[in-house]
């Protein structure tokens, strides 16, 4: 009895149903769309925000290396240590530099820092570079020019030149011109190998820079496990980068997170209104149950049902639509695909079932009023 | 008689009015919010971005090729150009004047240090003295004074002890030749360079992960001392508030049509700043530091466009709401419809009825709901950002706009096909 009643309450007005379902589902959908968003944004911001280049230098501690007497110099081996630690994302990139002169006697001084030309331009992708951007590491002909560099040595893409550095000489092709609007602009970018070759300097390089994705305190972690590694070195965050993007990121996330509460809960309210609306119009059929010899609580179980039923195809609709909406947003966004999550679902539909069982409870002061009353219209 | 019907309508039955009324206020709370904040997103975030520090860096044109490795330059003194520092002024009057939010020159300068008085052991080492300005009051030429220095362009510069005043024989000392030369705070330090010397005190220790760490950061004017350059600096960092950069700032200026230019011109991007910069300080190379204006734009870019979207999929779904509310109120009132075309009303009379009401409730909830948003908008921005967002009275009429066309459409419909069925059976209450 109690299900046929419901069937045939839920076929009865196919319009009003059709309306309650709308507004849930609409509601769910932004719900869901935001709960999946929020919980994928601090890994897509962050990662956004690598184009700030390196975030951790490994370098030789200033103390040995004064105590030693030599210039800081680590051992190449450190690089391997460092990418069996297998950090999730992240590029590392050795540096050499030397102050050599470019070009035919007696030439100009020139910074030329020996690194890993593929890493380098993943580390920082904010570079322009004219020409062929894509060079290999072991690539001992092509160099990348700063854009400075490269009008006072009156180089371009595709010519030539001669670098020397105490005895040491090495021919070189320019591969592309990168413009970084700061001190690389002046620089020689040239292979590791290449550096070594001149300096004499075989296995050693200056520095090491890695660009660690992650908030604040993963970079620290990350910083910490490979001080623990590399006990000889010294490992140090760049707070330029760290802090600043640490600050940045939360204030960010916090903007997004309460721009979406604020729509989660005036949203939710805004449906519970439509809800209201819904029940209030109902109170004729209760009126007639009651009549009909209805006890009051039955009644309103009945209808409880009816909103529930509601609620629940509104809340999977709405999360189904919600998805499609926070992937099209990822991809719009981001330019990246976010994943669906299991756990909005319940989250969504219990959400829904709660506005909408919310927004029938008026049903429950008017089973004080009389029938006759309701019946007639007043 | 249309104006007693309608206030008729109102008084009578009040408890049915409330909750479409409660809808639209909710409806447009959400839309003038998120509007407000979407809109005023962009510039906040933008102020956030500059404690990433300077975004654009002045050097001279006729400089040679710096010698510079980890932010310290090697070349010597009388190597390179040199830019004036009476001409710093004119940067706060450029077009994007108040832009500018903060500059800060440096003049590197190789010396040799010795801690003194040390009687035991005078021993001497070689250092970089970095002369730049902390916190300087600078006059400009409309007799205002202008604050900055590193303290605006490095917020992430962090001492141990205090920083020098800019008009002192004070310095601080980078924390790794701290360290190495086992200097404390309140040691005095003989500086020399080239026959000149300085004794400084050190009033604190940095920390800044950059050559600074290595280095003695002292007042531009003792470092302009040491290098016999009075007034003079050889590198400014310009920290600059910018728009993201679109399809126009990527262009060259060269090859703009005149209205291109003249946009582009009163546009913040940060390539009409550099331009601006470099037409009042002549000689100079202007460089955008593109790590730091990539990522801004990037960022900025990204997350105003995802609270744009998020805006509109939250109207759209507070308008569906709001809309369904309307529905479900207006086909209650169907019975109403029937009986007055029963007794002669024309369709034209009963719609407008119905829709005037519909009007007056969505210009009031619009209305209401605009000062709420208003309200929670000024609420966000200043947990957000410690700054209040005004509230935009652009927003009003597209809210109340708005409101009227969500509650027109939700109740048009069901009133439209009440309004053509014939009133018997909709009185009967099939």
């Amino acid at each position: 009895m109690f299900k046929r009643l419901l069937f045939h309450l839920l076929r009865g007005n196919r319009i009003r149903l059709v309306v309650a379902l709308v507004a849930l589902t609409s509601g769910g959908a932004v719900i869901s769309a935001l709960l999946n968003l929020d919980l994928d944004i601090n890994h897509k911001l962050s990662q956004e925000f690598r184009s700030l280049g390196a975030n951790l230098v490994v370098s030789v501690p200033q103390i040995a290396a004064s105590a030693a007497g030599t210039s800081a110099l680590l051992d190449e081996s450190a690089l391997q240590t460092i990418a069996q630690t297998q950090l999730p994302g992240f590029v590392a990139s050795p540096y050499l530099y030397i102050v050599a002169r470019a070009g035919s006697n007696p030439g100009q001084s020139v910074v030329v820092a020996g690194t890993w030309l593929d890493a380098v331009t993943q580390i920082e992708p904010s570079w322009k570079i004219t020409g062929n951007s894509s060079l290999s590491r072991d690539d001992l002909a092509h160099c990348f020019v700063g854009r400075n560099a490269s009008r006072s040595l009156k180089l371009s893409p595709g010519s030539s030149f001669a670098l020397s550095y105490q005895g040491h000489a090495a021919n070189l092709t320019v591969a592309g011109i990168v413009d970084a609007g700061g001190s690389e602009d002046s620089q020689i970018f040239v292979n590791l190998p290449v550096a070594q070759q001149l300096a004499s300097l075989d296995g050693k390089v200056q520095l090491i820079q890695l660009s660690v994705p992650g908030s604040t305190e993963q970079i620290h972690t990350v910083s910490a496990h490979l001080q623990s590694t590399l006990p000889m070195l010294e490992v140090k965050p760049i707070p330029q980068i760290t802090d600043a993007e640490g600050q940045l990121l939360s204030h960010i996330r916090f903007l997004i997170f309460s721009t979406g509460l604020l729509i989660l809960v005036l949203t939710a309210l805004c449906v519970l209104a439509t809800m209201a609306a819904l029940a209030m119009e109902r109170r004729k059929d209760v009126g007639l149950m009651k009549a009909l010899g209805g006890s009051i609580r039955r009644v309103v179980r009945l209808f409880l049902a009816e909103v529930g039923v509601l609620g629940s195809i509104g809340g999977i609709a709405g999360y189904a639509l919600g998805m499609a909406l926070s992937i099209w947003m990822g991809h719009r966004v981001f330019g990246a695909s976010i994943s669906p999550r299991w756990e909005v679902l319940p989250v969504t539909v219990i959400l829904m079932l709660f506005i909408a069982l919310a927004g029938a409870l008026p049903l429950r002061l008017l089973g004080n009023v009389r029938p006759a009353v309701i019946l007639r219209g007043e | 008689m249309f104006i007693r019907l309608l206030r008729e309508s109102f008084t009578r039955n009040p408890r049915r009015k409330l909750l479409t009324g409660v809808a639209l206020v909710l409806g447009m709370t959400v839309a003038t919010a998120t509007f407000t904040v979407a809109v005023d997103v962009g510039d906040q975030l933008a102020r956030e971005f500059r404690s990433l520090g300077a975004n654009l860096l002045i050097t001279p044109q006729a400089d040679t090729l710096p010698i510079e490795i980890g932010g310290v330059d090697y070349r010597p003194i009388d190597q390179g150009a040199y830019l004036p520092v009476s001409d710093l002024p004119k940067l706060k009057e450029i077009f994007w004047g108040h832009n500018i939010l903060g500059f800060t020159p440096f003049l590197d300068v190789p010396v040799t240090a010795a801690v003194a008085p040390n009687a035991s052991a005078p021993q001497d080492f070689p250092a970089t003295v970095i002369g730049t300005w902390y916190s300087h009051a600078m006059p400009l030429e409309d007799g205002t004074t202008f604050s900055t220095g590193a303290s605006f362009t490095h917020p992430w510069w962090k001492i141990r002890g205090q920083w020098f005043a800019d008009d002192s024989k004070n310095c601080v000392v980078g924390v790794s030749l701290a360290e190495k030369e086992k200097i404390s705070i309140g040691y005095a330090l003989d500086l020399t360079a080239a026959g000149r010397d300085s004794r400084a005190t050190v009033t604190g220790i940095i920390t800044t992960g950059d050559a600074e760490d290595n280095a003695i950061v002292c007042p531009l004017v003792v470092a302009q001392d040491l290098a016999d350059k009075p007034g003079e600096f050889r590198q400014l960092f310009v920290s600059a508030l910018t728009k993201p950069a679109d399809a126009l700032a990527e262009k060259d200026p060269n090859t703009m049509t005149p209205t291109e230019f003249d946009r582009w011109y009163c546009s913040p991007y940060i390539s009409s700043i550099g331009h601006q910069i470099q037409q009042v300080l002549p000689g100079t190379q202007v460089q955008t530091i593109r790590r730091v204006a990539e990522t801004e734009g990037r960022v900025l870019s990204r997350v105003s466009l995802l609270l744009w979207i998020v805006t509109i999929a939250a109207l759209i779904a507070v308008a569906l709401a709001v809309g369904a509310t309307t529905a479900t109120t207006a086909i209650e009132r169907r019975a109403e419809v029937a009986l007055m075309k029963a007794l002669g009303a024309t369709n034209f009379l009963v719609s407008g009825l119905f829709l005037s009401e519909q009007l007056f409730l969505a210009i009031l909830g619009g209305g209401i709901g605009f000062l709420l948003g208003a309200g929670l908008a000024r609420e966000l921005g200043e947990t957000v950002f410690g700054v209040a967002t005004y509230p935009r009275f652009i927003v009003l009429p597209v809210i109340l706009i708005a409101a009227a066309v969500v509650a027109l459409i939700g109740s048009w419909i069901p009133l439209h096909r009440a309004a053509n069925v014939s009133p018997a059976p909709i009185l009967r209450g099939e």
